[in-house]
């Protein structure tokens, strides 16, 4: 077979298509979902492989989802299941076969041409309200292992065939999953969505020829890598280390978990090797990572610290090596090590330690660190509802900024947490005191909590919220009470994560950062999320900016002053002289 | 006789319809900082055409409608009033956190959007109501008071007022309007409940601000353009389009300028909705608009037009939503003056960047040195060089030829020809891609739809973008040309209300329901009223916004209220949702309950224009030609160049062929079909669609 050349109009236009068929999966389930993680706060992820299993197109999907882990689960798919059939869907929420974690179902799609030929792999990831949890919470910090986590696994089970559910699953899953209802409904959605990617494969595959097709994303990952050849040619080059911690939780060493990464920048072959094979061994409880969760937090560092927006794809991931190891925290799980919250805290760290490491390389370089993540503000709450008798489990978004500060500029300032790009959406107050039996007494962000710099991490956000004729339970594992967002080059420190309840007769008790608290009516629980931190030494940072920062209440004039070196006059205005006077004295 | 004017970003274009239904068409070039001025230079244009003067010719009308981005435009250049947002006290954030979200997770480039209205102009009210109605914190006046001293001190010009479940319990927020006109009399003030009922805070308070903001700018823009067209002789009513796809007395947009956003492309689909009705069975249609910087599409779905929540003042997520509810249309950087590059050695990309009307396209000879979208055109024999905008702009064919080469040809290593038909299908694919992201909220199968193209460059792809969306049926009406002026004359006179009311079919409250449908028709009934709406001519259509319980995102119905209330009505009602459920998002879950959030009702007021039209012409040379022109499946071919008013009724004919009129050029190829209809306009089936065979055979024969 001769093989086809795709010229540069062609590339741009199947790329396009592609894209448009995973976004056309990510529009079709954001407006069917039927759990708040899906419709409001848009935690889901679409994405296309090929036949052999390599990443082609993810729309604007959130990282940590999609980047390694989709690739895993295809092959997993066809490991299983040798004899793929047009009409078959799968189930996959494996930590041990490529999923991320228990909590994010994944529906895998095979798409099987007219001659009964496996093209190309369709997948829906979308993260659970509830997936059946010892307790009701998506995220089980303290899970010593797999089964105190209590989830159900499925290791890319078959749930349809011939388009038609198998319906045993259907019920194992009802009866197991909280609020079954709401879990169908987000099921038929997510099946909507692939099955729509599928039809549309389908129409494009026969429009443009298979071989075609085929011929395209070979080229595509070709460019692609040349592309972050071309990129990583321009970082200085060198072997630099970087680590990053997180807070201590039950199951954790006395002094949390240091993540360590050592980045080997080799821009004379164009590639970068990210090495995590020096970290702990896994720990009994939930925050350990799944492969496919350490290999993507590190991709995410690398391709945050590069900048350049390069597509994210097998061709450019050839030229970045992730070296994990079996049995570590942050590398390859072995059943049953629990890996409940893989997808955001230790994950968060791993692309934290390489973007602090790679900002060592030179300014212009690396990142920040996000804060950490994820305070009660992104709790899974649940009871019942004293409005209609009925249970409900939802994870509330009511906002978590933590950005960091870049090379570029200022943060992103809705970041949630790192490994989500800022992706996620944050809750209307409204909506969610219509949806819960709770009112949100406060949402602020907090003066003097941004991670000072050149560019300048984000301020905390203050949320404070309770029930509403009943009690409830909130479950989160928070990390960055101990350990803020550190600044990189210079930068300063995020304001770290807090949690209190406000008792009813107005005390406050200081709560623990992994926890499952029972809040009675009256009570209201504080939440405090990390700031971001900062990149570049603050006195560098335009006073002009400084000053916009103190008008907006970002920053304080004594801070403006004591950190960034800035004077405001009595009468509110700029002090160019003494603020010259002030940072030549540094 | 009755006037429509829109004012686009390059041209502003004026419909005239006179008595006996005949309507003429006129182009202007926009005056961006006084756009009375590129109105009247139309009307100028238009009175020498028919041998009158302007004077005259503006003392026949009864009606000036106008649209207008002035309300957009202060948006974008920051010059809107010094506008105060006034808050329930614990949330000052609302309009700095938004919802969320973000595009292009790792382009750390993109900056963070500063808040519609300062954090240091926001103030918090002590008071809180929840959910139910429970006051958790009752209003304290006094510190209203304190507030409305320190709005005053700051000379603030504006005032939004956007407290926490105001739009089910608005006591507190209605109190804070009485303090401040008591303490502020003559500050412009918009409530949150009052102007946008709906649910989410961000989207009520960012709706409030951008009301409020342009209060005092929009009332003096309006008060400017009465007293200019008053003096140039026109004493007629004025009428101002809206983003609802209708038209309202200029007074009625004085009280809510955020209705003036987007009102031009809003009237697109009214446009394709009429133009649809004559040419198609089919109750569907696409309707897009090119431009010379902008690509916009709109739909029609059922015989209504759409409508979404989700307009964005700019780019999504990196500006602001109106959250205003308004004619769904989008807007991508894909027009005509759409530049073309070659990235990173390889990839051709096509806009989003435009070379617009200044510095223009490199052909346009006037500094513009990227290549774009019309310089291929132009390179391809699509474009006549001496008949661009009836020969008014003579365009530089070697200029065109040099820019794609330099820019696209050489970098590609392709001839000539293939990079200009490439830069072609790169700019269709962008469109399609933009065109499928709105069908798919919307629930529409291009497929099973009309495709209708307006705007000057609409011609060059819309058979490229028909043929690709698997549409049987391409529309280009004889006016597309000035498409939203044309859905402009035909509109109404028109808003739509809005209440929130939950009600759930499996425990249906009907006497609420009534009851808020009762309140609707008063609202009504009330604007038609104020319309001076003929008894009996005012038409009502109730919609309800209904989902599975547990979404979010509601479906827009049309409902009989009578047959809902009736026996049986609920469960009818149920059936309906499921079924358009499963034709918008292929599936449905039929053993769950269906819950209505919000009820709307749109009213619409006959504004006295005709049913049927004419286009008059005013062309004076309507010479056919043939030339040569390049098809990316044939090479260069000789093709027939066809003048549009030329074409014969029902006349079906086989491509390739050009047709021109002085205002765009529309490009068929060898495998689609084409003829003129009775309406005037231009039907072409693209080749591989269902009907074509048929029509192929006929063409023959």
């Amino acid at each position: 077979m001769a093989e086809t050349t795709l010229d540069g109009a062609e590339l741009a236009i199947l790329i396009n298509r592609f894209e448009g068929i995973a976004r056309k999966m990510t529009n079709t389930l954001y407006r069917t979902g039927r759990s708040g993680v899906l419709n409001r706060a848009r935690d889901f992820s679409c994405c296309i492989v090929t036949h052999d299993c390599q990443l082609l197109a993810t729309a604007d999907s959130l990282p940590i989802h999609v980047l390694v882990g989709p690739d895993m689960m295809a092959r997993a798919m066809k490991e299983f299941h040798p004899q793929l059939k047009r009409g078959d869907a799968f189930l996959h929420n494996s930590p041990y076969h490529g999923n991320s974690h228990a909590a994010d179902h994944t529906i895998l799609v095979p798409v099987i041409d007219d001659d009964g030929v496996h093209r190309y792999t369709v997948l829906t990831k979308a993260h659970q309200a509830d997936c059946g949890n010892a307790l009701p919470t998506t995220y089980m910090g303290a899970a010593a292992d797999v089964y105190a986590e209590g989830a159900l696994i499925f290791p890319a089970v078959k749930v349809q065939e011939n388009y038609k559910d198998i319906a045993d699953i259907v019920r194992m899953c009802e009866l197991r999953i909280r609020v079954p209802d709401q879990w169908k409904g987000d099921f038929l959605a997510m099946v909507g969505s692939a099955r729509i990617g599928e039809r549309e494969t389908l129409e494009l595959g026969r429009e443009i020829g298979w071989e075609k097709l085929t011929a395209f994303a070979a080229q595509w990952f070709d460019h692609c890598e040349e592309q972050m050849a071309a990129r990583i040619a321009e970082v200085p080059g060198g072997r630099v280390i970087g680590s990053s911690t997180h807070d201590p939780i039950p199951g954790t060493p006395e002094d949390g978990i240091r993540v360590v990464a050592a980045v080997d920048s080799k821009p004379k072959e164009g590639r970068i090797v990210v090495d995590l094979r020096d970290n702990v061994d896994a720990l009994p409880c939930g925050l350990n990572l799944t492969e496919a969760c350490a290999r993507t937090a590190s991709l995410i560092g690398v391709f945050n610290s590069i900048g350049g927006n390069i597509p994210r794809n097998a061709g450019s991931f050839r030229r970045v090596e992730v070296l994990l190891r079996t049995g570590s925290v942050a590398g390859i799980p072995e059943h049953p090590t629990s890996c409940s919250v893989s997808t955001t805290n230790l994950a968060d760290r791993v692309t934290h330690a390489v973007s602090l490491a790679m900002a060592e390389l030179g300014d212009g370089y690396g990142m920040a660190e996000c804060g950490g993540c994820l305070p009660p503000s992104s709790s899974v709450i649940s009871g019942i509802d004293p409005r209609t008798g009925e249970r409900f489990v939802n994870q509330l978004f009511l906002g978590s900024t933590a950005g960091p500060a870049t090379p570029y500029g200022d943060c992103w300032l809705t970041y949630l947490h790192i490994g989500n790009g800022g992706m996620c959406f944050i809750d209307s107050v409204e909506l969610d005191e219509l949806y819960q039996p709770i009112w949100v007494s406060e949402r602020r962000l907090l003066p003097d909590t941004e991670g000072a710099g050149r560019h300048r991490g984000a301020s905390s956000l203050l949320v404070e919220f309770g029930p509403v004729g009943c009690s409830v339970e909130v479950g989160y594992v928070s990390d960055g009470s101990v350990n803020a967002a550190r600044g990189a080059r210079g930068g300063g420190l995020g304001g770290p994560a807090d949690h209190r309840r406000r008792k009813r007769d107005g005390g406050i008790e200081v709560l623990s950062n992994c926890a499952q608290v029972k809040l009675a009516d009256g009570e209201t629980i504080l939440s405090v999320c990390c700031g971001g931190g900062g990149y570049g030494s603050p006195d560098e940072r335009d006073p002009h900016r400084v000053i916009n920062d103190v008008v907006e209440g970002r920053i304080s004039r004594e801070r403006a002053r004591e950190i960034y070196k800035v004077v405001i006059g009595l009468d509110g205005q700029y002090d160019e002289s003494a603020t010259s006077a002030l940072r030549s004295r540094v | 006789m009755r006037f429509a004017t829109d004012t686009g970003g390059t041209f502003t274009d004026l419909i005239i319809e006179d008595d006996d239904g005949s309507i003429s068409m006129f182009k202007a070039a926009t005056v961006p900082h006084q756009p009375v001025k590129g109105v009247l230079a139309a009307f100028d244009i238009a009175a020498a055409e028919l041998k009158t003067d302007s004077r005259t010719l503006l003392g026949r009308g009864s009606a000036f409608i106008h649209g207008t981005t002035h309300a957009i435009n202060a948006i974008v250049t920051k010059r809107t009033a010094k506008t105060a947002l006034l808050v329930t006290k614990g949330h000052p954030d609302i309009l700095v956190l938004r919802e969320g979200g973000r595009l292009e997770p790792f382009n750390h480039q993109v900056p963070y959007p500063e808040p519609y209205i300062s954090r240091s102009l926001t103030f918090e009210i002590p008071e809180r109501i929840l959910a139910s109605g429970e006051v958790r914190h009752a209003l304290d006046d006094d510190a209203v008071g304190v507030i409305a001293d320190q709005l005053r001190e700051l000379k603030i010009e504006a005032i939004a007022v956007c407290l926490l479940w105001s739009v089910l319990h608005p006591s507190h927020e209605r109190r804070v309007g009485e303090i401040l006109r008591d303490r502020l009399p003559g500050i412009p003030i918009t409530l949150s409940h009052e102007l946008n009922p709906s649910l989410r805070e961000y989207r009520r308070a960012i709706a409030t601000a951008i009301d409020a903001s342009l209060k005092p700018l929009m009332g003096r823009y309006f008060a400017g353009l009465t007293q200019s067209m008053r003096e140039a002789g026109f004493n007629g009513r004025v009428l101002v389009l809206t983003s609802q796809g209708g038209m309202v007395d200029v007074e009625e947009v004085e009280r809510a300028p955020i209705l003036a956003i987007n009102s031009g492309p809003s009237m697109a689909p009214i446009a394709g909705l009429r133009v649809m009705a004559a040419e198609s069975e089919h109750h569907d249609a696409i309707v897009f608009d090119t431009g010379g910087t902008t690509f916009d599409v709109s739909l029609v779905r059922n015989g209504h037009v759409p409508f979404t929540h989700e307009t964005w003042l700019g780019r999504p997520f990196q500006s602001d939503l109106t959250g205003f509810p308004s004619v769904d249309v989008r807007s991508i950087g894909a027009g005509g003056g759409s530049i073309a590059s070659v990235e990173h050695g390889k990839i051709l990309r096509v806009g989003p960047r435009s070379a617009g009307a200044v510095p223009g396209p490199a052909c346009y000879g006037t500094g513009g040195n990227n290549a774009t979208v019309t310089d291929a055109a132009l390179a391809l024999g699509y474009i006549d060089p001496k008949f661009f905008l009836g020969g008014r702009i003579k365009l530089d064919h070697g200029a065109a030829v040099e820019a794609i080469q330099r820019d696209v040809a050489g970098p590609l290593g392709m001839s000539l020809e293939r990079a200009a038909s490439a830069v072609m299908e790169v700019w269709t694919e962008n469109m399609v891609q933009a065109i499928t992201d709105i069908t798919v909220n919307q629930g529409i199968d291009p497929a099973e739809g009309t495709i209708v193209g307006g705007g000057g460059a609409a011609g060059l792809n819309g058979a490229a973008i028909a043929a690709r969306l698997g549409c049987r049926t391409l529309v280009v009406p004889e006016i597309g040309a000035a498409l939203s002026a044309y859905g402009a004359v035909v509109s109404d006179i028109a808003r739509e209300y809005r209440q929130i009311f939950v009600a759930n079919t499996a425990r249906f409250d009907a006497k609420g329901v009534r009851q808020v449908i009762e309140s609707l028709r008063r609202q009504a009934a009330v604007f038609s009223h104020a319309a001076a709406a003929a008894e009996g001519a005012a038409h009502t259509e109730f919609l309800i916004e209904a989902r599975y319980p547990h979404q979010v995102w509601e479906i827009d119905l049309p409902i009989d209220p009578e047959r809902l209330l009736a026996p049986d009505g609920v469960a009818q009602l149920e059936q309906d949702f499921h079924r358009t459920h499963e034709n918008i998002f292929a599936f449905s879950d039929p053993d769950s309950a269906v819950e209505v959030i919000a009820w709307r009702v749109a009213v619409r007021c006959p504004a006295g224009g005709h049913t049927e039209l004419k286009l008059t012409r005013f062309d004076s040379e309507l010479i056919s030609t043939r030339r040569r022109a390049y098809f990316p499946n044939d090479g260069w071919v000789e093709v027939p160049v066809v003048r549009f008013e030329r074409l014969a009724f029902d006349d079906w004919r086989v491509g390739p062929a050009i047709i021109e009129s002085p205002f765009s050029s529309i490009v068929i190829d060898r495998a689609a079909t084409f003829s003129r209809t009775e309406s005037g306009n231009l039907v072409v089936r693209p080749a591989g669609t269902r009907d074509s065979s048929t029509e192929r055979q006929r063409a023959r024969a």
